[in-house]
Parts: structure tokens; C-alpha cells; sequence
């Protein structure tokens, strides 16, 4: 991936061909006017997507606090 | 008043958000509960704790040694942890969910513990009722019902009726359940509307 940043505050950053063109028809009637803001909205929208994934997992250090805790009020050994 | 034998009835949420509370409302008509007396009344559950095992049924579950089958056609309490340890069965579940604060604040309450890092306590408790919740609603053997401490203690009646309906009850039965809910030990209060339960 090749990065170039503009003094607008955009990169850009370049993508294979035959992608773009399948995003393109991705984009048929949506109203996304061009390929930049419809990938900056998908790309949003998973990375969104991906945060809120690993904040919700209920790790084992989760699991070990919730042990000790039930230990502490006698609900487990 | 016979329930199902071939069903296990639990009632289920967070250690401290009103589970002995939904117990003694079951008792007040004579449903079928299962509890011994190794964990006394005190303190913090002044009208008992309704539990086997001492409140230690979570470590039976864990190894596979508890006899739900014992206890079929019977309601039990199961905290929210054990119920990641259910074998495949036939399940009815009533789970009560509580503001999450008052939750902890009444787990610092009865806990010789000082919690260090209560932000991470609440993070963890909050996942986990978040994953219990998605967990017994994807199993096809588990019933669930939700119901809210806080609203049930402010205004009973709906969500006793919601209950009757769910056991099933007769509806008559709701006067006396409604009734058997002591509002005197809704001690640790926190504002409205800072429910932390989703549906």
C-alpha cells in the first residue's frame, strides 16, 4: 500500500484495480458519490465494528476478577 | 402447586441484583423451591439466601457433580456464572437483572475484599452478564424469562403477572407474590434510569 498525504488532511492510498471496480459496483445505487468516501464509510463502519467486538469479549482475566470476586462472597471455593 | 418434573427451574442473575428476593416471591405461593440452610439469613439477606450448597452450587456445576435431576420440577437458584456450566437439559429461567452499580455496591457491602480497580470489576461483571444473557437466549433447551429488580420492587404488579405467565401460574396467585416483596430491603440505591440491562 503506497501513502501520500495532502495538506487537507486526506492520504491517499491505493488499492488493486480489479478491487476498485468491484467496489464501483458495490456503490451502484447507493448515494456515495465517489470511490473515496464509500470505502472511508465502510472502513469506518468495520473498524467501529471491530472495536466494539473486542471491548465485549469476556476474557479470561474477566473471568479470573469475577472468580475472585465470588470467592470473596462465598459463592464459590 | 406442581411444576413440570420434567423441567429444572432456576432463577438466575448477578450475585446480589434480587434472586433471593424472586425466591421468597415463589415461596409466598407455595411453588415448589429447593434451598438447604448451610448459608444463614444475616446482614445482607435478612429473609435468607435460598440456595444449596452454601451458595457454592457453581463449583458442583463446574465439575459436573451437581444432581439437577434431583431437582426437576423444582425452582433453585443458580447465579449467573454457574449457568455457563448447565449441561444440555430442559430449562426454565428467570433472570433478574439490577441496576449495576447497586449490584456492586452491595457485593462491597458483604465482601471482606476492598475492590482495587472497581472500573475493571464492573467492566468484567458487566461483559458477563452481557455473554450469560446471549448464551441462554441461543440455547434451544433454555426458557427465559428477563425481569428488572429495580422496577419490579417500584411497581410489581406487570412483571409479577409477566412471571405468572411465565411458569405458568395462575394469575390469581399475583396479589400474594406482589405482596411478598419487600421494598425495606431495596437498600443500595442508585438513580433511575441507569439500568445497565439491554433486551
Amino acid at each position: 500500500m503506497t501513502e501520500e498525504k495532502d495538506k487537507n488532511g486526506f492520504i491517499t492510498i491505493s488499492i488493486p484495480t480489479q478491487l476498485a471496480e468491484k467496489i464501483r459496483k458495490r456503490m451502484e445505487g447507493t448515494t456515495f458519490n465517489s470511490l473515496s468516501s464509500y470505502v472511508t464509510y465502510v472502513m469506518s463502519e468495520v473498524l467501529s465494528e471491530i472495536d466494539e467486538d473486542t471491548q465485549e469479549v469476556f476474557t479470561k482475566e474477566d473471568e479470573e476478577r469475577i472468580k475472585q470476586r465470588l470467592r470473596s462472597l462465598g459463592y464459590l471455593d | 402447586m406442581k411444576l413440570d418434573v420434567n423441567i429444572n427451574y432456576i432463577v438466575s442473575g448477578l450475585e446480589r441484583s434480587g434472586t433471593s428476593m424472586i425466591m421468597q416471591i415463589l415461596c409466598a405461593v407455595h411453588v415448589p423451591v429447593a434451598f438447604d440452610d448451610l448459608r444463614l439469613p444475616d446482614e445482607n439477606n435478612p429473609k435468607g439466601y435460598f440456595e444449596l450448597e452454601g451458595g457454592k452450587i457453581i463449583n458442583k456445576l463446574m465439575n459436573g457433580t451437581f444432581p439437577l435431576q434431583k431437582y426437576q420440577g423444582q425452582f433453585i437458584k443458580i447465579t449467573a456464572y454457574g449457568l455457563l456450566y448447565l449441561p444440555k437439559g430442559k430449562y426454565k429461567i428467570i433472570y433478574i437483572e439490577r441496576n449495576l452499580e447497586e449490584i456492586l455496591d452491595s457485593m462491597q457491602k458483604m465482601s471482606p475484599v476492598i475492590d482495587l480497580d472497581s472500573k475493571k470489576i464492573e467492566e468484567s461483571f458487566m461483559k458477563l452478564n452481557k455473554k450469560i444473557k446471549h448464551e441462554i437466549q441461543e440455547r434451544p433447551d433454555i426458557e427465559v424469562l428477563f425481569v428488572n429488580f429495580n422496577e419490579i420492587v417500584l411497581s410489581p404488579k406487570n412483571h409479577i403477572e409477566r412471571i405468572c405467565g411465565f411458569i405458568p401460574l395462575p394469575q390469581s396467585y399475583s396479589k400474594k407474590m406482589v405482596n411478598a416483596i419487600d421494598p425495606r430491603l431495596y437498600r443500595q440505591r442508585r438513580k433511575l434510569g441507569n439500568y445497565f440491562q439491554e433486551k
